[in-house]
């Protein structure tokens, strides 16, 4: 199946470990089958790091932010301002059906990276940042965790293509 | 104990108090407000070499562009002090968790009598703050040798003769003016107390005559139990009444879902939450990092948390 959307790189945050508040940057290198230097998922010093999985690089989409910030209408009072700094994923993307890439291959600028799994909120998150709420407002469109397949130097506007299985 | 986030936060300035200790103000770099903390919070202090240092945070709760710390230079001590003494200046960066509380004010509106030894009046100096703010009674009475060793005691008396009460004395002055001061058990006061070991011991003694749940003391507990062995509890059932024997080297969890119970989880070392249930009565040790406090008197995370005896839990 080929798949015709095309989007593009909004931030890149990484932490050095557990619980520590995310940083920006404007500029990172992906190494292959590791993760973002720097970033606590490639040091081993995650929350998560215990526990093997795939989790080399983590990406969300802005648009989730955007829908948590126009909240629910039937529940009131869930709307939820949620920074890029604060979802705790490594970059945030536009344009870009991450639940639709399980599996699938696509290029964040230079950097070839694939799907491996739907992120699952956690209620860590909801506890760190103290907002009631957050872990059901994440259910299913947390974001996607993904191996690096080719690695190398990505940056915001980096565009995000889907690759051919 | 719920996580933390722990932020790298700015040292805007630092004064040395009486007492050998050192006034710390610390601000976010890029954002203007800091998580909100209530009175008698504290914040863990990460030091470079991973120790962890917990400090109550002294400033008025509603200002939320500063967290005030006051570090006392134990000489004794661990080292951790000695470091920030020696390391913290004005620009400086410090990795601080935002703030939790043990040590919360009650929503009574009763009279409040906030006992301080030495650098114990730290938590409640934010006390002070917050009861004043509300408009509410109390009296904060200051316990030291003497007035050049006494940390903090011009932030104190700035609330006023009529609430702020000094005591210069040895211990056993301090234990005999404790005495005279809590003789009485008074009706509607609670007494918020913090300080070194002996002179909260002499709290205890002198407020025995007061009911247990109108004296409240800061204790800091331990971030991680080093050393925690493992030993076996029972689960029992609500449902069925089942019991089921947790032997030492398997987790709560395992046995569960043998029993046919489908309990969802996802990460299985504590944190994620994903398989919280209810527990009905019994003794659990809590060993996840992600329940509150509060949460922690009816929730158990079975992945990791374990119990002395048998724990009913609500499944």
């Amino acid at each position: 199946m080929t798949m015709t959307w095309s989007g593009h790189l909004l931030h890149i945050h990484i932490a050095p470990s557990a619980s520590v508040e995310m940083e920006e940057l404007a500029q990172a290198r992906l190494i292959a089958g590791r993760g973002i230097e720097g970033d606590r998922y490639l040091l081993g010093t995650g929350t998560y790091s215990a526990k093997p999985d795939i989790r080399e690089v983590t990406l969300i989409e802005v648009e989730v932010l955007e829908a948590l910030e126009q909240g629910e209408p039937k529940v009131p009072g869930l709307a939820t301002r949620l920074e890029p700094i604060d979802h705790r994923r490594n970059l945030t993307t536009r344009g870009v059906p991450l639940n639709h890439l399980v599996g699938r291959r696509f290029r964040v600028g230079e950097v070839v990276l694939k799907g491996g799994r739907m992120n699952f909120p956690c209620k860590y998150l909801e506890e760190l940042l103290g907002v009631p709420g957050l872990y059901e407002g994440l259910l299913n469109r947390s974001g996607l965790n993904c191996s690096i397949e080719v690695g190398g130097v990505i940056r915001p506007g980096d565009p995000i293509v889907p690759l051919a299985d | 104990m719920s996580p933390r986030l722990i932020m790298k936060l700015e040292v805007a300035q630092v004064r040395p108090e009486a007492g050998d200790v050192l006034l710390v103000a610390l601000r976010h770099p890029r954002r203007p407000l800091l998580p909100a903390a209530t009175a008698g919070a504290h914040v863990d202090v990460h030091l470079p070499d991973g120790r962890v240092r917990q400090y109550s945070l002294l400033g008025d709760p509603a200002d939320r562009r500063t967290y005030r710390i006051a570090v006392k230079r134990e000489a004794g001590g661990r080292g951790g002090s000695r470091w920030l003494h020696d390391n913290l200046a004005a620009g400086a960066t410090l990795m601080v968790s935002a703030p939790r509380n043990h040590f919360e004010l009650s929503a009574a509106a009763g009279r409040c009598l906030l006992l301080a030894g030495g650098i114990g009046i730290t938590p409640l100096l934010a006390m002070a703050h917050a009861l004043a703010a509300a408009g509410r009674d109390f009296r904060l009475h200051v316990f030291a040798r003497g007035r050049a060793g006494a940390p903090l005691l011009g932030e104190a008396e700035a609330f006023g003769p009529d609430r702020v009460v000094a005591h210069f004395d040895d211990p056993p002055g301090t234990r005999l003016a404790l005495e005279a001061l809590l003789r009485e058990p008074e009706p509607g006061t609670e007494i918020y107390c913090c300080g070194p070991a002996g002179f909260m011991d002499a709290v205890r003694e002198a407020a025995s005559g007061w009911p247990d749940e109108a004296v409240r003391f800061e204790a800091f507990q331990p971030l991680h139990a080093d050393g925690f062995v493992p030993e076996p509890f029972d689960i029992v059932l609500r449902s069925t009444g089942a019991t089921l024997r947790v032997p030492a080297g398997r987790a709560a969890i395992d046995l569960l879902r043998e029993a046919g119970i489908d309990v969802p989880s996802s990460c299985e070392i504590g944190v994620c939450g994903a398989c919280v249930c209810g527990y009905l009565a019994g003794s659990p040790i809590h060993r996840d990092v992600v329940l509150s406090p509060r949460a922690r008197r009816d929730r158990f995370i079975p992945c990791v948390s374990r119990a002395v005896g048998a724990l009913r839990l609500d499944l």
